[in-house]
């Protein structure tokens, strides 16, 4: 059954996750032809509503759609009336009366889109939501590690970094764990929860971290900006405990270690410069999959459900 | 006005055993108790039939929202609700606005109060001008007001000197202090526990320790100056354990509140950012509530009060971070405890009657309302087999923030005397 909503992948069920990767795979192959357009939402208006700056996710959704030859308009929050205080349930009752069918979101507010989609019948997707969640990235991560390891069950991914405040840790840790990956953390002790979700390794110790044998070295980008207090000394310091500095980085290659990064990367903090022409860095991979699986996940849901709130 | 209410079962606070008689009422005074009696003329005759019948409910911890953000609550809905409730008495919290820090806003509060209240009100009155944490508030013309209890309820004093002085300084008044007890740097933006519900949503929780450390700090700054603190809404085992371990050294006057949520919820309810779920301090874990539980049944909480909290259905619709901290309590309090306490035998009637009638009436001090005879009749009639469904039709308050909003549970409130009126019949 498809849903209405796209809003976190802890709701969602294996059997759904399946679909969606596996529907990502016939979109993929639409990127090698010369036209990579197919009708599937012609007539469909899809719009984006970024209340956070994005380049690489924004612009993600905008060619998933028009791909789908869905019509995309974007939100200008910046010069909208939300700039001068009106709340988002007025946003919302607005865009409802423009029959919007699909609201892309994304929001510094944990559980923000969860509110807007139990305000209208548009379909609304999560397009990342404070530390809470991020399931269109789960989803192309999840679909990237498919595409190097097709039965990824008992495969190790360590994702490296700022757990405490990163959605993307939360959702991609999750449907990992769903397709049976297993999945540890390493970070700062600050920045790695202790009451994290069951079934993840914590480590804070970069060395302890590689004996336990990753195939993935999942890093997250350090968000500054999301750090009310200071969660470790230096950037300097963070790179030599947690970031891939060179050395490490011939290690990994030694081990044949794949490298994935959400982007965009801080270059000296997470990873040295020399990781960028890494072999097997997937980071362009899930840049190109994101668009996919982003198809995949416009084509699925279906607009008109109950307006609840 | 006589009232005879017939076949009644009697609950009072010093003994778990209901007594069965009928309850004669005549000029706001409890005339007689006892079997057979006979209706005088011109009497109302209640048939209980196994009912019962109790002193009202007292609420120590409520927030009207008069003067300033009367669109969530009056005192007018505010004591309606109560009543609603089986409730007779309430004290206002100050975090008004403007804030209750002085004796005129106190006069304005208690004229409000004479007009529009069916039910005594009573007030609580800032520690510090408008809750700032800064300069003491005007505290004799409040106390000459009748104010008793002082508390900048809804965030601690952070300065422990500004909160010494205060209480070295009004406890020679005889007023008491309450506190809020909350480390603000700890807090984060104060709307759920730090834990595996904060980070599965991705919000910054508030730890437990923020309350521990200031129940602790605030208790010993009393010990320090001779005060009566008394500790609202805990949320914690370990700030639970803090105050019985403070009790039982016995040389500082310590009492403490319990809020019904706290026993009977856990973050594991908010489930998908539900917001009314969201209260300060935070819903926190099983342990936590089973601790607390065995804090009421022991005595280490003096008194159940419910934290009554309006806010309108369109604050509490936004996003969970954003929306406002608070449940209303007044009107599903006592039905609630009976539910899931009294009626699956984990406390009986006495403790209900003890720490959520005559407790906080004795910490404001005042007399408490037993169902005996010569006493002023200040009681209630409880159906233990009706059921409530907490509607839109039956709430009296302004706000319907609750999780018990459109649920029914089991027992109903049907009378509820006080003096000479009958405030509410079902």
């Amino acid at each position: 059954m498809p849903r209405k909503d796209l809003l976190d992948i802890v709701s969602l069920e294996r059997e759904e996750i399946d679909h969606l990767l596996d529907q990502a795979v016939p979109f993929k192959e639409l990127f090698t032809r010369s036209v990579k357009k197919v009708p599937a939402l012609k007539g469909k208006s899809v719009l984006t509503l970024f209340y956070e700056p994005s380049t690489r996710t924004l612009s993600s959704f905008e060619v998933a759609a028009n791909r789908l030859s869905a019509d995309v308009t974007n939100f200008a929050v910046a010069s909208s009336s939300i700039v001068k205080g009106e709340s988002v349930r007025e946003t919302v009752e607005t865009l409802q009366a423009m029959r919007t069918d699909y609201i892309i979101v994304r929001h510094s507010r944990s559980g923000l889109p969860s509110t807007i989609a139990r305000m209208t019948k548009a379909s609304v997707i999560n397009a990342g939501d404070g530390a809470h969640a991020h399931p269109t990235q789960a989803l192309l991560d999840a679909f990237t590690i498919k595409e190097k390891f097709p039965d990824p069950t008992g495969k190790r991914v360590l994702i490296v970094g700022d757990i405490l405040h990163s959605r993307v840790a939360r959702s991609t840790s999750t449907i990992l764990k769903k397709l049976g990956v297993e999945v540890a953390y390493l970070g700062p002790g600050s920045l790695v929860p202790k009451v994290g979700p069951e079934n993840v390794q914590r480590f804070t110790n970069y060395e302890e971290a590689m004996k336990w044998k990753p195939d993935v070295v999942y890093l997250l980008r350090v968000q500054m900006e999301r750090q009310d207090v200071q969660y470790f000394p230096s950037v300097r310091e963070y790179h030599r405990l947690y970031g891939v500095t060179e050395e490490r980085l011939r290690r990994i290659d030694g081990d044949g270690l794949y490298i994935m990064h959400p982007g965009p990367v801080n270059r000296g903090v997470e990873l040295c410069d020399g990781v960028l022409d890494y072999s097997r860095s997937l980071i362009n991979d899930q840049v190109e999959n994101g668009i996919a699986v982003r198809m995949a996940v416009l084509y699925w849901l279906k607009p008109g459900g109950e307006v609840i709130g | 006005m006589s009232l005879l209410i017939r076949n009644a079962r009697i609950a009072s606070e010093d003994s778990a055993t209901l007594r069965e008689g009928d309850v004669l009422v005549e000029g706001g005074i409890i005339r007689s108790i006892g079997k057979g009696l006979s209706a005088p003329e011109g009497a109302k005759v209640i048939e209980a039939n196994g009912r019962l019948v109790m002193p009202a409910m007292f609420d120590a911890h409520v927030h009207f929202r008069e003067p300033g953000q009367e669109a969530k609550e009056t005192i007018a809905t505010g004591t309606e609700a109560a009543i609603n409730g089986g409730i007779t008495g309430i004290v206002m919290m100050p975090n008004t606005k403007p804030a209750i820090d002085s004796a005129p806003v106190v006069r304005m509060v208690l004229d409000s109060a004479a007009k529009n209240s069916r039910i005594p009100v009573y007030t609580s009155g800032c520690i510090t001008k408008d809750r700032a944490g800064k300069e003491l508030a005007g505290i004799d013309g409040m106390r000459g007001l009748g104010v008793k209890m002082l508390t900048d309820d809804g965030d601690s004093v952070a300065d422990p000197a500004v909160l010494l002085r205060a209480m070295q300084y009004a406890s020679e008044f005889g007023m008491f202090f309450a506190s809020h007890c909350e480390v603000p740097e700890l807090a984060g933006p104060r709307a759920l526990n730090e834990g595996v519900v904060s980070y599965r949503l991705g919000i910054k929780g508030t730890p437990a320790a923020a309350e521990e450390i200031i129940i602790d700090r605030d208790i010993r700054l009393a010990h320090a100056a001779g005060a009566h603190i008394h500790i609202q809404h805990v949320s914690s085992k370990i700030g639970m354990e803090t105050i019985r371990w403070w009790k039982q050294r016995g040389d500082v006057k310590v009492t403490a509140e319990v809020a019904p949520h706290h026993l009977l919820f856990t973050e594991e309810d908010i489930g998908d950012f539900d917001t009314h779920y969201k209260m300060n301090p935070p819903l926190r874990t099983k342990a936590d509530t089973e601790a607390l539980l065995q804090g009421l049944i022991e005595g280490v909480f003096d008194l159940i009060a419910t934290d009554h909290a309006p806010h309108t259905p369109f604050e509490k619709s936004q996003d969970f971070v954003s929306a406002p901290n608070g449940i209303t309590g007044l009107e599903t309090a006592l039905v609630s405890l009976y539910h899931y306490f009294v009626a699956t035998g984990k406390f009986g009637w006495d403790l209900v009657v003890k720490r959520y009638s005559a407790e906080p009436r004795r910490m404001m001090g005042l007399e408490p309302v037993p169902v005996e005879e010569g006493r002023p009749a200040d009681l209630i009639l409880f159906d233990t087999e009706a059921e409530t469904t907490f509607s839109l039709d039956f709430m009296k308050s302004k706000s319907r923030n609750t999780p018990f909003f459109d649920k029914t549970l089991k027992g109903r409130v049907d009378l509820v005397v006080l003096g000479d009126q009958i405030l509410l019949e079902r």
